[in-house]
């Protein structure tokens, strides 16, 4: 039953993309405080999942729990207004090895 | 009498009087923990936010004043301010005081030991050191909510920093022009508050037991010499310490005169003196001291305190720097001498049960080849803009040195093809710091340029003894015979081949050692950039006929006290100023045998 309700609160409604873990490594303090910093600057509600966790990509400490080590793949999900714009900028930075904007 | 006189490893020296200022206390032993009433529930979860704020506003002013040479001090910063805006912690602290009533420190606390428990079960070591981080911002707050000034800005008039331990991160915080010295709880010979201190030329002691008993306000003397803090002396003491210190003065800059003056003795002999340095911000001590070039240039330092290795561009700018700087004097780098432990989060834990004897130094590099490869070129890059010599450490046999070797060529030959100059005579050398090399380098005297001993881990290895052991490190014995055997054995066999030899322990820096290294015929010795002038003045006035009388005298002795005895005798006749100002290595607690 619980899996059931899960499914019809996140299914429908948010968008995702599945990423690599490209810096060296991995989602180290770093990366992980650019990630939530970035994350901070949408409404939408924007969570990462890996390996059966999700964690809210707005907080440093939920990215670093994650412990994603380099090479490995990362969904991220968004929900919201902004979803679109969120992910698009996310997965840039993703690509981007976390440098620059 | 004093209040009480506290113990710790002198990193940096001189001596200074003055009132302690405690940075970074403990706080947490008096962390208040109340029931809030219902009613007061809202105003005490704004009283948690606006300390986050705070704390928050302080940290990003400090942000903006981080120069950019401490760049790396800098990100540390940014993690600690996205874990201030981070809506988990400081949420889960509002919901502690709106659930179980507790206060605002106190729920915060609840908060962070709840994230412990999430990191603890993460694998990778480096995110679990992250808890650390975790636990200063939260400090910050709570600190801030229990009203504490601990404001550093806020010392005034000239002051003694105290602290459990002083970061990277929070000496951009001091105002520098305030601190008279440093004192820490935590901390070794080679720790970030010796090297502060010695660019500011301020005494530093490290390591210092029952520290946090000293008292803001209480009046310290610091002396840098000896390793020795007087908390609140007695008059009589206070006046004898403010003589000393005129005296350390006098002699300081009696030397600093001279100390531009080649090392030669009385009768002719000529020894270059070179400085032991981890920053290129060093080199003005180096100069101002009379250095007469680096004859170590640890090149760790660039790969601490960070999360990501750094590139050849970054390294090859910083080389290129101290190359151009120091020529044409000498500037020799070792490559990295870390162990593997430094380096978990990029290439995963190794659990070594006794990471002394495990993958470090050369044997770290041979295994990553392409982060020693980075070294290599940036190294080679820089030796076109100066003197510079290139240097492995831990090297135990010649199939260890021809890799080394094989790697530098491929380095030079991918530099090549690329079109970048390096000098291709730049000299290659090894460090002696294992009895293994000692007992062939007749062999690899033939694979190199050069030789440089190194005492501190020789000592430790042939000894067998690890010098921060309480319990045994009475056996750390510079002067040991199998020591002696084994620094002349290394000389001799340099000599043999026709390489020259330098020594780059802290024995280098002994005022009681330097007559026999002299003795042996040691061709450079390197140290910490302040004790350049005080050796150069031994070798001065030294006679090396004389060395090598006392060399022979000693090579004859078979147990340390005896050999002790013997140098100290000769250098309390020779050299009566030396003896008042310097520590030695030899002031070791035998056990009565």
């Amino acid at each position: 039953m619980t899996d059931e309700n899960n499914k019809t609160d996140e299914a429908p409604e948010y968008l995702s993309r599945k990423v690599f873990v490209s810096s060296e490594n991995g989602l180290h303090a770093r990366p992980a405080g650019r990630l939530a910093q970035e994350a901070q600057t949408f409404d939408s509600d924007i969570s990462l999942v890996a390996e059966n966790q999700t964690v809210d990509a707005k907080s440093i400490l939920d990215i670093l729990t994650l412990a994603a080590g380099p090479g490995n793949m990362v969904e991220l999900r968004a929900r919201g207004a902004d979803a679109e714009a969120a992910l698009d900028r996310l997965e840039a930075l993703f690509l981007n090895k976390f440098e620059g904007a | 009498m004093a209040d009480s006189t506290l113990t710790g490893i002198p990193v940096a020296t001189g001596i200074a009087i003055g009132k302690a200022f405690f940075v970074n206390r403990n706080h947490m032993a008096n962390l208040p923990r109340q029931i809030v009433a219902a009613e007061d529930m809202p105003a005490e979860i704004k009283r948690l936010h606006a300390a986050f704020k705070d704390v928050e506003t302080e940290l990003a002013a400090i942000r903006e004043q981080v120069p950019e040479e401490l760049k790396s001090h800098g990100s540390l910063i940014d993690t600690h301010l996205m874990m201030l805006k981070d809506p988990k912690l400081s949420g889960a602290a509002a919901k502690y005081i709106e659930t179980l009533g507790l206060n605002a420190a106190w729920a915060l606390e609840k908060a962070v030991s709840d994230q412990e428990a999430a990191f603890e079960a993460i694998r990778d070591q480096y995110i679990r050191e992250r808890m650390q981080d975790v636990r200063v911002v939260a400090e910050k707050v709570q600190i801030k909510l229990m009203g504490v000034k601990t404001d550093l800005s806020s010392i005034s008039g000239r002051a003694i920093i105290m602290a459990h331990d002083l970061t990277p991160a929070d000496t951009v915080e001091l105002q520098v022009d305030k601190i008279m010295a440093f004192a820490t709880v935590r901390g070794g010979k080679t720790s970030h508050t010796g090297i502060m201190a010695r660019s500011l030329g301020i005494p530093a002691l490290v390591g210092v037991g029952r520290l946090e008993e000293v008292h803001d306000g209480d009046l310290v003397v610091i002396d840098g010499l000896t390793g020795k803090i007087v908390v609140n002396p007695t008059e009589s003491e206070l006046a004898e310490y403010n003589e000393r210190a005129a005296l350390f003065e006098d002699y300081t800059r009696k030397i600093r005169r001279h100390c531009h003056l080649p090392a030669e003795t009385f009768d002719g002999s000529r020894v270059m003196v070179h400085a032991n340095i981890e920053l290129v911000e060093e080199v003005t001590a180096v100069l101002d001291n009379g250095g007469e070039g680096v004859g170590l240039y640890r090149t760790e330092y660039a790969y601490l305190n960070r999360t990501t290795l750094p590139t050849e561009d970054e390294l090859a700018e910083k080389y290129i720097d101290l190359a151009a700087i120091m020529a044409p004097r000498k500037v020799v780098f070792r490559t990295l001498d870390l162990g593997s432990d430094k380096f978990i989060s990029t290439f995963g834990e190794l659990n070594e049960t006794n990471p002394a004897m495990g993958l470090r130094a050369i044997r770290f590099c041979l295994k990553n080849p392409q982060l020693f490869k980075t070294q290599l070129r940036a190294i080679l890059r820089a030796s076109v803009y100066g003197n510079v010599s290139l240097m492995f450490p831990m090297i135990s046999g010649v199939k260890e040195i021809r890799q080394a070797k094989a790697w530098l060529a491929q380095a030079k030959a991918e530099l090549r093809r690329e079109g970048v100059d390096y000098d291709p005579d730049m000299p290659l050398g090894t460090m002696i710091e294992l009895p293994a090399a000692v007992l062939i380098a007749d062999f690899l005297a033939h694979e190199v340029d050069f030789f440089s001993i190194g005492t501190n881990d020789l000592i430790q290895y042939s000894i067998g003894v690890d010098r921060t052991n309480r319990h045994v490190s009475y056996l750390y014995q510079p002067l040991h015979p199998a020591t002696l055997r084994a620094i002349k054995l290394v000389v001799d066999a340099a000599h043999q081949a026709g390489i020259e030899v330098s020594l780059c322990g802290e024995v280098a820096s002994d005022p009681f050692c330097v007559p026999l290294l002299l003795g042996m015929g040691i061709d450079s010795i390197s140290m910490t950039p302040q004790a350049i002038p005080g050796i150069k003045r031994i070798i001065r006035q030294t006679n090396m006929h004389d060395c090598r009388l006392l060399l022979k005298d000693v090579l004859e002795c078979r147990t340390v006290s005896r050999i002790n005895n013997l140098v100290m005798d000769n250098i309390f006749k020779h050299f009566p100023e030396e003896v008042t100002f310097f520590s030695s290595l030899l002031e070791n607690d035998e056990l009565p045998s």
